[in-house]
């Protein structure tokens, strides 16, 4: 571990403006995004205030506790971001890791109360994407900010191998194929873990012993604990790495993507979720 | 102290302080949200809790931006850019409120709401 803290992070004085192209870059992406999610929120809230005949009661299916829990663990996610951004600043590359993996953890409990959510509205409460207004502007909403936060977990899961890549002109494909490897790994065992914990979650709630749960879903959690084995081994620590302080433009603009995501769900907890209990 | 050991202290101590400034606004975040969902549920006037919603919610998102988004200590080019994205969203949104708002383009098909918030506006 050295302590460089030698870049001007916040500053940049080979460009123009003085800011790194990256983030220059992302800050306008993200102000042109505001206008797109600006036009989902006020398209809902308008069919809100105006509903058509036969419009289901939001109140009715709503889950205020599971909402306020993904908001927790965005909220979480984000302060693991921001502690990833400052760790790598300092070229603190095993912390980075760590703090990179907790967002992606946390993310992915994000999406997967947002799929339980879903699966519970359409097959429970019976709203679907084209049966009401409501529905529609819901879904589309809440949907794509889910979209944002998938392309998050996926760009965090890429910068995290990435962190891998051995120091040194020479690691080419024999690194490559090692990274698709990795990656695959990763994302079988995602869906393998959501499956098995989706599944254990309908599991207790209809009251299924943990034996006929397993003996049910056995493939599904093989392969999550298989795959979380091999993602420890590849995980460790292999020597010298290209990876450091100087990526740290990648971490924070990946990391105004992600706190971005927070900011929008920020607002869509208020408007779309808690003003329907006043 | 001389100077050689002067520049890791202050790095060190500047890392530390960050890193506990982080800690400190997640756990006012938190606060936050848990004060908003029991506001909801609180019998006072709806104007009053709606408002105290709209703030808290700026709060919140205002923390996340100039802290964990780091724009207090970047370039302020890069709070003018964000914010006139931010200006044009609200912008839109209030238009469009005001807009359909209007007794001449409510939608034909709309009905009274009979639902919270949405039943007064």
């Amino acid at each position: 571990m050295s302590h460089a803290g030698t870049i001007d992070h916040h500053h940049d004085a080979t460009t123009a403006t003085g800011i790194p192209n990256k983030k220059l870059f992302m800050w306008a992406f993200l102000a042109s995004d505001c206008m797109f999610f600006g036009a989902l929120i006020s398209t809902h809230l308008i069919y809100r205030l105006h509903p058509p005949p036969g419009s289901p009661s939001p109140r009715q299916i709503f889950s205020i506790e599971l909402t306020s829990f993904s908001t927790f663990i965005l909220l979480m996610s984000s302060l693991l971001m921001a502690l990833a951004v400052n760790a790598i600043q300092k070229n603190y590359l095993t912390s980075t890791r760590h703090n990179l993996l907790g967002t992606i953890f946390f993310g992915l409990i994000f999406l997967g109360c947002q799929v339980y959510e879903f699966t519970h509205f359409v097959h429970e409460k019976g709203l679907t994407l084209s049966n009401s207004l409501f529905g529609s502007t819901f879904y589309t909403l809440t949907g794509t900010h889910g979209c944002h936060v998938a392309i998050g977990v996926l760009w965090l899961i890429l910068t995290y191998i990435r962190s891998f890549k051995p120091a040194g002109a020479d690691a080419g494909r024999p690194w490559l194929a090692g990274a698709f490897f990795h990656f695959f790994i990763f994302a079988l065992t995602i869906v393998a873990g959501m499956a098995t914990v989706l599944s254990g979650v309908h599991a207790h709630l209809a009251r299924e012993p943990f034996r006929e749960f397993i003996s049910h879903n056995l493939l599904a959690v093989g392969t999550t604990i298989v795959g979380l084995a091999i993602l420890t081994y590849l995980g460790r620590s292999r020597g010298a790495v290209e990876f450091g302080e100087a990526n740290a433009i990648d971490v924070e603009s990946m990391g105004l993507y992600w706190h971005f995501v927070d900011i929008v769900w920020i607002v869509i907890f208020t408007a779309v979720y808690l003003l329907e209990y006043l | 102290m001389d100077a050689t050991t002067a520049t890791p202290v202050v790095e060190a101590n500047s890392a530390h302080s960050k890193f506990h400034t982080f800690v400190q606004i997640a756990m006012v975040l938190s606060v936050i949200t848990g004060i908003e969902i029991v506001l909801v549920y609180l019998p006072f006037a709806k104007w009053l809790i709606v408002s105290a919603l709209v703030v808290l919610s700026a709060v919140k998102f205002l923390f996340v931006i100039f802290y964990f988004m780091h724009l207090r200590w970047d370039k302020v080019f890069c709070t003018i850019l964000f914010f006139i994205g931010l200006v044009l969203a609200i912008g839109t949104v209030a238009a469009l409120l005001a807009l359909f708002g209007s007794e001449a383009s409510t939608p034909l098909t709309s009905q009274i709401s009979h639902l919270g918030f949405f039943a007064n506006v």
